[in-house]
């Protein structure tokens, strides 16, 4: 099993973390990736009059514990599934629109759990690693709620 | 010196409140920690107090009543919302 995981401030190119997981070990069959942009309108339900416009977003996290849980989440995902390398890169610092804020990638033999064990990933890492978004739309700024939606997409994976 | 970290949008109600705090020999946990910050600032512990905020010590989340000593770093962690 082989581990990629970065925190980082750098933009990160997917062609490379690709490559890492085709070559990450022998027999892979399937690679599935995600990546995750910062998108242009914000429209939290929550903050109706914060809608609008998005000029940055700013990704902080708790350095040494964000490390910690994502390493705890990926280590779960080889528990759950036969996978043979996993890539996870995530950005931290002030973001634009369309920047890629977060890649998620799964070598396996096979296509079935690269995909689960992506979707897995993704939404453990949305509701379990310590990042925290600030919003700035129309010259105003706030802190991003945490969704119920993305609570319930990793309540499925339990039990 | 027991020293305490704010995420999130928690930061912003702990702009003008203590950052650290003596043990000085008493037993402390986080939620000693919570009522002494609650009397600084009101809106602090109501924040503080959601159900749904986390603390860990030394970056492992404990219980409320957790014992912490000198040189322990508490951090209060709101929901996350990254990815």
């Amino acid at each position: 099993m082989s581990v990629l995981m970065s925190i980082q401030e750098d933009d990160f190119d997917i062609g490379v973390e690709h490559l890492r997981l085709k070559s990450a070990g022998n027999g892979v069959g399937a690679i599935v990736t995600f990546t995750g942009l910062v998108r242009e309108f914000e429209s939290e339900p929550k903050s109706a009059d914060f809608q609008g416009n998005l000029s940055t977003l700013t990704l902080e996290y708790y350095p040494e514990m964000t490390e910690k849980l994502l390493a705890e989440i990926i280590q779960q995902s080889f528990d759950r599934w036969p996978l043979i390398a996993v890539s996870v890169v995530h950005r931290v610092g002030s973001l634009k629109p369309n920047d890629q804020i977060v890649f998620v990638g799964v070598a396996s033999e096979h296509r079935l759990e690269a995909f689960q064990a992506a979707q897995f990933l993704m939404d453990y890492l949305k509701t379990r690693a310590t990042f925290w978004k600030k919003i700035e739309a129309d010259g105003q700024s706030h802190w991003a709620e945490a969704k119920v939606s993305d609570n319930v997409a990793a309540a499925k994976w339990e039990g | 010196m027991i020293n305490l970290l704010f995420f999130g949008r928690l930061s912003e109600f702990a702009k003008n409140v203590s950052q650290s705090y003596e043990c000085a020999g008493e037993s402390m946990t986080p939620l000693i920690i919570r009522e002494k910050l609650t009397l600084e600032s009101k809106a602090l512990g109501q924040e503080l107090s959601e159900p749904q905020v986390l603390v860990a010590v030394n970056k492992m989340i404990v219980k409320w009543d957790h014992i912490i000593c000198d040189g322990d770093e508490i951090a209060f962690l709101p929901p996350v919302t990254g990815g």
